[in-house]
């Protein structure tokens, strides 16, 4: 059975992304269910840790109830010859009944910003309440379970890897921590690190600081758990990942319990914002109902096997450039890098000029992963770095792209003087040529090789009218090679590439453009191929159809429908 | 299409040298057809109170709220709305263990405001029909 069509039976042990629920039925079963996982895949497994409470100090792993015994499902795993992998989770679970927090250490109940009780609808439509990670007792015994936990591994040698998941949900255009909270408990908690700031004259003086001491406590108390992960399962420990929950978020659980439900579309518009984020999401708390149809594929087509063993580094990120494969990969132009720099790129008017011009072929970077793998799979996109978020490391990192022949763009607002000069001395040492431009900003264009570096004042392009004139000139320099595409702001689309089969050597490469239809209404969706492209073929398409134009295509998707279109890319002649 | 709002009461507070008073403001406002348009609401607040700010839908007293509640609702030819603050709303939270018992706060605990001239209408309607 593939995973497509388990989705559409849909279990609810196995809600999604290769999870399974061990907790959820009699451990008798577990053998039947683990085997109806596809064999290649890697089972995850995510630990419901408060349900192994015995007491509020005893841990049990099945000596006392089956469902606990993590031992003889870790052998019906191993003997069946499957991979698998443990998730621990590093904030309240909002798939968990409590958040996972065993019922001895579940006094506090989360709040978020408007003083809500953060509760989730499951699955099955269980409402499961959210308890704080802030009350002292969870850190207890959160501690507690984890000594035992790796206790347990260690004498049964049991080597498979632990991943810690932070998770999140979506709201308001932005991803908000579970693990962040509001509540009697953060506030204690608050007020006792504020206590001991005082001793180093840290005090707060206006609402901002407030603001920022609270984030400080958040992060050093979130540290606090993952340290504890990581030294007590050692080597056994993997890292830690983010994982976007679908309709886990306070608004998501008013929308979900009303009659008409989370549409499709509302669905659609949170899938992407992560896929553009570059955060994984789960499926986990969606029901049969809210999966049906082009959800479903969807989840599939962009988070499924493939994606999966790439996020969690069981396979090599796959290139597309040094040496594509005969599997398509996701395509992008430009990677835009910065944790906090996303109200920079909206001000400057990047994002809406990309969402207009280059749908789904950007994606917004927290961290700059600066090692080889990542380097060769990436370097044909366009990297754009805001200097306020750069120091001395990443600035040399971004110089040592420029110099490996790739296209880098440097809005310097913010950089450090210490970094502006590093920057003069790097051109004048390297004896790098500068062209200057004023063109609605300051622009300067420096050329090494293949290498391109243009630096530009970002903050004269905020709330500039003229700002999306700037980035059409820029990526005009760039001289992309794509397809245009106009289509509705409700239709979604992402691009894959993959290399030329021996009867397709005219092509540089081939693009697979998948467009989805999650509303109500038929959409048309027009294809400008620029004689760069040469429509193939359409591949499932399901209530859509494609029509070959002289300019390009024509595509017709009726409400709920997807289709997937082949274009072999060759030179200009 | 059963209306409901979800407010909550903030304390006066000193925001760096400005007074800001204390207020009734909504959290969240919906229908059984999902969340209603924040322009549309954001009209109807000016016109019950013309010092709403542009960003968040906030009244000085629970009467203006109220108002303000009650005007979305002849707006929309509905018959009633409930409202329930954000503490009641937590009290019915913690009592919920599903989808039936989450949707059954508001009539728990919400307090009812009626549209009487929907209501009205709806006499007349049925009069005529039959």
């Amino acid at each position: 059975m593939t995973y497509l069509e388990n989705s559409k039976t849909f279990d609810p042990l196995r809600p999604g992304e290769q999870w399974f629920y061990y907790w959820k039925t009699s451990a008798v079963l577990w053998e039947s269910q683990i085997l109806q996982f596809p064999k290649d895949e890697i089972v995850f497994l995510p630990l419901y840790w408060g349900l192994h409470a015995e007491s509020v100090t005893n841990w049990d792993f099945g000596q006392t109830l089956p469902e606990r015994d993590l031992l003889r499902l870790h052998e019906i795993l191993t003997q069946h010859g499957r991979k698998y992998c443990w998730i621990i989770p590093l904030s309240p679970a909002p798939f968990f009944p409590n958040g996972g927090i065993s019922a001895s250490a579940a006094r506090s109940l989360s709040l978020d910003k408007n003083g809500v009780q953060l509760a989730v609808l499951d699955h099955e439509m269980n409402l499961n309440k959210i308890f704080s990670f802030f009350e002292p007792k969870v850190f207890g015994a959160y501690a507690g379970f984890l000594k035992e936990f790796g206790h347990f591994l260690r004498k049964n040698k049991i080597k498979s890897p632990v991943w810690g998941s932070e998770l999140f949900y979506y709201q308001d255009g932005k991803n908000h921590s579970f693990f962040d909270d509001q509540s009697l408990a953060f506030e204690q908690g608050f007020s006792r690190f504020l206590k001991a700031l005082h001793s180093e004259n840290l005090e707060i003086s206006d609402a901002k600081s407030e603001k920022h001491l609270k984030q400080k406590y958040t992060d050093e108390v979130k540290k606090l758990f993952t340290t504890t992960a990581e030294e007590t399962l050692g080597s056994t420990w993997m890292g830690v990942q983010k994982i976007v929950i679908l309709g886990a978020s306070p608004k998501d659980t008013i929308l979900r319990s009303i009659p008409s439900g989370k549409s499709q579309l509302e669905y659609a518009k949170d899938l992407f914002y992560q896929l553009t984020n570059s955060f994984f999401i789960s499926s986990a708390l969606l029901t049969a109902e809210e999966k049906k149809d082009l959800l479903s594929s969807m989840i599939v087509e962009n988070f499924g096997h493939k994606e999966i063993q790439q996020k969690y580094n069981l396979e090599p990120p796959q290139s597309y450039n040094q040496g594509l494969s005969q599997d398509f990969v996701p395509y992008s132009v430009i990677d835009l890098f910065g944790s906090t720099s996303r109200g920079s790129f909206t001000s400057t008017k990047l994002l809406s000029y990309l969402h207009s011009n280059l749908k789904s072929l950007y994606t917004l970077q927290a961290e700059f992963p600066f090692h080889q793998e990542w380097i060769d799979a990436n370097q044909a996109r366009i990297k754009l770095f805001n200097g306020a978020e750069l120091h001395r490391r990443t600035f040399s990192q971004l110089l040592k792209l420029f110099m490996m022949g790739q296209r880098i763009l440097l809005d310097r607002t913010g950089l450090s003087e210490d970094l502006e000069k590093k920057l003069q001395i790097f051109l004048v040492e390297n004896n790098i040529k500068i062209q200057s431009v004023n063109f609605i900003t300051s622009i300067e264009i420096c050329e090494l090789g293949e290498g391109v570096l243009i630096i530009f004042q970002g903050d004269r392009l905020n709330e500039n009218p003229q700002a999306e004139l700037f980035w059409r000139q820029i990526f005009k320099f760039f001289d992309l090679s794509q397809p245009e595409v106009t289509m509705d702001p409700d239709v979604f689309s992402v691009w894959k590439i993959r290399a030329t089969s021996p009867h397709e050597l005219s092509y540089l490469n081939v693009r697979r453009l998948n467009l989805y239809n999650p509303t109500s209404y038929k959409k048309i969706v027009t294809i400008r191929t620029h004689k760069h492209f040469a429509f193939m073929k359409m591949i499932d398409p399901s209530r859509a159809n494609a029509k070959s134009t002289p300019s390009g295509v024509d595509v017709e998707i009726l409400p709920q429908g997807k289709i997937a279109l082949d274009f072999g890319h060759y030179e200009d002649t | 299409m059963a209306l409901k709002l979800i407010y909550h009461f903030q304390t006066s507070q000193n925001h760096e040298d400005e007074f800001v008073p204390a207020s009734y403001g909504v959290v969240y406002f919906f229908s059984n057809e999902g969340f209603l348009d924040k322009d549309f609401l954001k009209e109807i607040a000016r016109s019950v109170n013309p010092g709403t700010s542009d960003e968040h839908l906030t009244f000085p007293n629970l009467d203006d709220l109220k108002g303000f509640a009650l005007r979305v609702c002849q707006e929309l030819s509905e018959r009633d709305v409930r409202l329930i603050s954000v503490q009641d709303y937590n009290i019915g939270i913690d009592s919920a263990k599903d989808l039936v018992s989450l949707r059954g706060i508001f009539n728990k605990y919400g307090e009812l405001i009626q549209n009487e001239s929907a209501k009205k209408k709806g006499i007349m309607a049925k009069f005529f029909k039959s």
